[in-house]
């Protein structure tokens, strides 16, 4: 019993060593927005399945208020600027999409505190790693067969014991 | 019947199997998932699920019963009921975090803490841990009545578990009830029955088979109080 603990243990913990880079080292683009002195880095690939980072620098004596990145289909943030920071950053989960894409658009938006609005592009590609879910398939199906056939065992040499007194 | 119990349980098998079948053999990986075969957990997840539910509400009706009349087949219904609710929530949750695993993918215990309803079917869980350890102890009228009391807080963690993903923060899909229901492909919806009936079954002869033991335990235990 303890062993088959561990052993689930092992197999939901594994996968969080592989944590998700949020630093801008680990950015592979970075778009700078020369009239406004914003610069943006991100990743070019949109991996489904793990979260996707922008990681932004604020332009110095910041004087936006909102900043709003949209896809093609709707799926939207806003997000408001804090003058307290130097850098910011936004995130879109991992199944914000389904289907693969090439050179999907992605609209940002700023908002000035005077309401005057001002935006641009950029393109990512919106990759599908191939299916590496069977590990956990059978780990959750390991779940019903075990718990089942660990109960009746115990029901059972509980019966066989009250049955002999 | 004779062998009733033994029918339910091999009846559950069978559906249970038939459930693996079409699952993993007949449909191919899921269209529209990130995790396309992790989703084939979703034909026994859910009705784990709702097994857990049903258990716990057993054990509700069980201790209002015991408390109102000390009836002693209530109290054996709601212990019992109580295990089975112990080991399909443990199915259901750690199947439900396997799932999640592949398709949401981030760190497993923030998403406990911060989706609301996981939190409180993990809290529903350990509340009925809690009532299983404190009924270790020999059965006293008065464990018996703390016990039943125990056990009615599952009249607020139960609809606070199942209303937790439409009414609070959190990503857990809701179908039942809602506009996805009808838009539920039907293959997906045999599967589920399948999967739910299965289940059922297998509840039903375990839930039989634990209260024979109970009353076995408490027949002896009467004989031995008798001789003393």
């Amino acid at each position: 019993m303890r062993l088959l603990a561990l052993f689930l243990t092992i197999l939901l913990f594994s996968g969080s060593s592989l944590a998700e880079c949020r630093n801008k080292d680990c950015m592979t683009a970075q778009f700078e927005l020369e009239t406004m002195g914003h610069t943006f880095h991100y990743d070019e690939v949109f991996n489904i399945g793990t979260n996707w980072y922008i990681i932004f620098d604020y332009p110095e004596n910041n004087t936006n208020k909102t900043i709003t990145f949209e896809f093609y289909n709707g799926i939207s943030k806003v997000h408001e600027y804090d003058n307290d920071l130097v850098t910011d950053s936004i995130s879109f989960s991992g199944s914000t999409f389904n289907e693969e894409k090439l050179n999907l658009v992605l609209n940002i938006t700023i908002t000035s505190e005077d309401n005057s609005t001002s935006d641009f592009n950029l393109k990512i590609d919106i990759n599908k790693p191939p299916a590496d879910d069977l590990f956990y398939l059978w780990g959750g199906m390991t779940v019903f067969w075990t718990a089942i056939g660990a109960y009746v065992l115990y029901i059972s040499s509980k019966f066989t014991k009250l049955r002999d007194k | 019947m004779k062998h009733e119990r033994e029918a339910f349980g091999f009846l559950g098998f069978l559906l249970i199997l038939g459930t693996l079948y079409f699952a993993l053999i007949e449909t191919g990986p899921a269209k529209f998932f990130t995790a396309p075969n992790a989703q084939k957990l979703f034909y026994l997840h859910v009705p784990s699920g709702l097994i857990t539910y049903l258990a716990f509400l057993m054990v509700v009706g069980g201790s209002m019963v015991f408390l109102y009349n000390g009836s002693e087949y209530a109290d054996n219904l709601a212990k019992s009921s109580t295990e089975l609710g112990i080991v399909f929530g443990f199915m259901s949750l750690a199947s439900g975090t396997f799932w999640m695993k592949a398709e949401w993918g981030g760190d497993i215990v923030n998403r406990f803490l911060t989706d609301m309803r996981l939190a409180t079917t993990l809290a529903m869980w350990l509340l009925y841990i809690a009532y299983f350890v404190y009924r270790r102890q020999p059965d006293t009228l008065q464990v018996k009545k703390n016990a039943a009391i125990l056990g009615l807080s599952g009249m607020l963690m139960v609809p606070l578990s199942y209303l937790s993903s439409r009414y609070l923060r959190s990503h857990h899909p809701v179908i039942v009830g809602t506009e996805d229901q009808g838009s539920l492909d039907p293959s997906l919806r045999f599967g589920l029955y399948l999967g739910l009936f299965g289940f059922l079954f297998i509840f039903i002869f375990l839930l039989k088979f634990r209260m024979v033991i109970e009353e076995m335990e408490r027949n002896i235990l009467k004989s031995k109080m008798e001789k003393i």
